[in-house]
């Protein structure tokens, strides 16, 4: 059980960014953007008053649902790391943890994230309209959002322990301002979509919001830049540890938000001077790929919270030669190891005293990884030439994701069914990677299975075309925080980093096709390009994958 | 245009849904910066005491270190927290020479448990 804990227990800290966003973004939103108790002027808004209740009232409720999950997550949070605890100590863990920094601060923040719940809810809820009631309700949040700064990994330092707490609050708290806005557009765009607040609204919201992302954004460099600094001091730090990866992919993530975000400043810019139509027909679709790409941020942050900071492991740090070997083109391994080779090396490799590296392992698997890339690279060329109207039969390319899925099956894990000695459920159960190799495998059936029958049917209005992006992003999002557990840091980097990149070329096919479905031509066209080209990418990274030998 | 946006509500509570079921790293922020093995020999037949320093503050009551021996037995170690924070004293029993390690199972003041192994080679 000790597998599913830990993935568990890394699951909920991505969860719990994503509902602080919607409580503390949904504060700021109502006090900066919606600012409901005064003479607001929401440029030629009709029917103010209703409109402006509407909006007011659903911001209210996605901060009070935001602050109840909070609630059930810090609490998951503390039960799950007893469970942690008793799975990997072998025994129970109180007294103890009773008295722990984690356990105290934990109950804390759980009690005061229960008191804005109840407050936003009971209170705010019934005086919307009052800044004094917005207040009390921001007190409330900052005493929760404090309480978390003993929660982060800056509190267990010993250097300007202080100063590091205080910069990575702030720097949750600006996130949660842009990502927890953008949640509340999405939220507004439906509200105008039926009608429920007039047109106007939207792009009056948009550009409300454009200034407080701005200074969010500002908040996440300002705080961001000297914490980076101070837990990587080298280059080599930066590139050649699990931490300045996973930060590196945080920066891509950042910049491809920031990309969106520009995009909607534009198009709201323009509607204020000539064209009218961007806002409604380009933006409120660049904010839901943005919303893809912030929560993949979210849980990327919390990732990387579980990684050593570079500064601390120089000695397990690789070199910039080792991480481009990791991408050096080269013939893609098209033979296998046997399996009775492959389980005779993995005594000696999984042994702590007279650990002996195995090629037998290594090679089976870089050829999983390099079969996977040509099944990859393959369906990403009948992509592509699935555009021209000639080759309609090449439509069918996702019937390639089912053969791949029946490979990563029966090939991921050697120790398990249906080669190994331990049985499907077993083997999920005790090993997290497997259970991560599972979903992964499940995941590349449903992709399979759905695109294909998204692309045979003839209903025009099928929302079947859309669960393969989402998958695809569920896939990135897999990728990005996948990891094989092992005592040899280096190691695990140099696996890590491949996954981390196909992670986020996966997150770009998903947003790429979700805008090629939802845009109009020439938009379209560049995103579905954009798509197929990271489908492509993700192809060639598995067809040189090249594993290191430990 | 209803239906539509129901969809759509659908969707992003199934986007979100979706994104909870993500696979996770293992807990890895407590880490060994450095310990007395390093430039301390082990003789053979006598106790010895190590010293590790972590880069975080340690919960001691909640972690566990064990001498690990060839064919991968392993045998808990008393452990006691030094002067300064973060540090960690091991009293090791007297070892006949050979090949060993230490793995430790640590949980950080950070929240995070981790574990690791450090080699060490007791000399005759």
């Amino acid at each position: 059980m000790e597998g599913i804990a830990d993935f568990l227990d890394s699951i909920i800290g991505g969860i719990d960014l994503i509902c602080y966003s919607l409580a503390v973004g949904g504060l700021t939103w109502g006090l900066f953007v919606v600012k409901p108790w005064g003479n607001v002027d929401w440029q030629n808004a009709d029917k103010q008053g209703q409109a402006l209740n509407i909006l007011t009232e659903r911001a209210i409720r996605l901060i009070y649902q935001g602050a109840f999950a909070l609630v059930i997550v810090q609490l998951l949070k503390i039960l799950l790391k007893i469970w942690l605890m008793d799975s990997i100590l072998e025994r129970w863990p109180f007294p103890e943890f009773a008295s722990t920094t984690q356990f105290i601060g934990g109950i804390i923040r759980l009690f005061l994230a229960m008191a804005l719940a109840v407050f936003v809810y009971y209170v705010l809820r019934s005086n919307a309209n009052s800044r004094q009631h917005w207040f009390y309700a921001v007190v409330i949040a900052l005493l929760m959002i404090i309480s978390g700064a003993w929660l982060v990994h800056a509190a267990g330092r010993f250097d300007d322990r202080v100063l590091l707490m205080s910069l990575t609050t702030v720097h949750q708290v600006a996130a949660a301002t842009w990502i927890g806005g953008v949640f509340q557009l999405v939220s507004t765009w439906q509200l105008t979509r039926q009608k429920q607040i007039p047109d106007s609204y939207w792009p009056a919201s948009l550009k409300r919001f454009s200034r407080v992302g701005m200074f969010a954004i500002a908040g996440i460099l300002v705080s961001g830049t000297p914490m980076a600094l101070s837990y990587i001091t080298s280059w080599n730090g930066f590139i050649g540890t699990g931490y300045g990866n996973v930060l590196l992919v945080k920066i891509l993530l950042l910049a491809i938000a920031l990309g969106f975000a520009w995009l909607n400043r534009s198009a709201v810019l323009e509607y204020y001077s000539a064209n009218k139509q961007g806002v409604f027909s380009r933006v409120p679709y660049y904010i839901e790929a943005e919303t893809f790409v912030l929560i993949t941020l979210l849980f990327t942050a919390a990732s990387l919270a579980s990684q050593p900071p570079a500064i601390d492991i120089p000695g397990l740090t690789a070199t910039w030669g080792e991480v481009l070997h990791s991408f050096t083109p080269r013939i893609p391994r098209t033979s296998s190891p046997s399996h009775t080779a492959l389980l005779a090396g993995e005594a000696g490799r999984l042994a702590i005293i007279g650990q002996i590296p195995s090629a037998a392992a290594t090679a089976w698997s870089d050829y999983n990884h390099n079969i996977a890339g040509i099944f990859v690279t393959v369906m990403s060329l009948f992509a592509m030439l699935s555009y021209k109207k000639s080759l309609a039969w090449t439509r069918y390319w996702p019937v390639g994701f089912i053969s791949l899925g029946i490979f990563i099956l029966l090939r991921a894990d050697a120790e398990s069914w249906p080669n190994g000695t331990m049985g499907f459920w077993e083997s999920m159960l005790k090993n997290g990677e497997i259970f991560q190799h599972r979903i992964a495998t499940l995941l590349v059936f449903l992709l399979g299975g759905i695109e294909l029958r998204a692309r045979m049917t003839s209903d025009p209005e099928s929302k079947l075309p859309y669960v393969f992006p989402v998958l695809c992003a569920f896939g990135g999002l897999m990728l990005l925080t996948h990891s094989h557990v092992g005592f040899q840091a280096k190691s695990s980097f140099l696996i890590q980093i491949g996954h981390t990149f196909m992670g986020l070329f996966a997150l770009i096919m998903a947003i790429g096709r979700w805008l090629e479905l939802k845009l109009d031509s020439p938009g379209k066209n560049i995103a579905g390009f954009i798509s197929v080209f990271a489908f492509f990418q993700i192809g060639l990274i598995l067809i040189f994958y090249r594993e290191p030998l430990y | 245009m209803h239906r539509k946006t129901c969809h759509r509500q659908r969707l992003l509570c199934g986007l979100i849904l979706l994104f909870c079921f993500y696979s996770g790293l293992v807990n890895a922020h407590a880490v060994v910066t450095d310990y007395s093995l390093k430039t301390e020999e082990v003789n053979a037949g006598k106790p010895a005491q190590v010293k590790l320093n972590f880069n975080s503050s340690i919960e001691l009551g909640l972690s566990q270190v064990f001498l690990v021996r060839t064919g991968d037995v392993e045998e808990t170690l008393q452990v006691r927290a030094g002067q300064e924070p973060g540090v960690v004293f091991i009293n090791m029993p007297a070892l006949d020479a050979g090949e060993y390690a230490l793995h430790y199972k640590i949980f950080a003041a950070d929240g995070h448990i981790t574990e690791d192994i450090i080699h060490f080679t007791v000399q005759p």
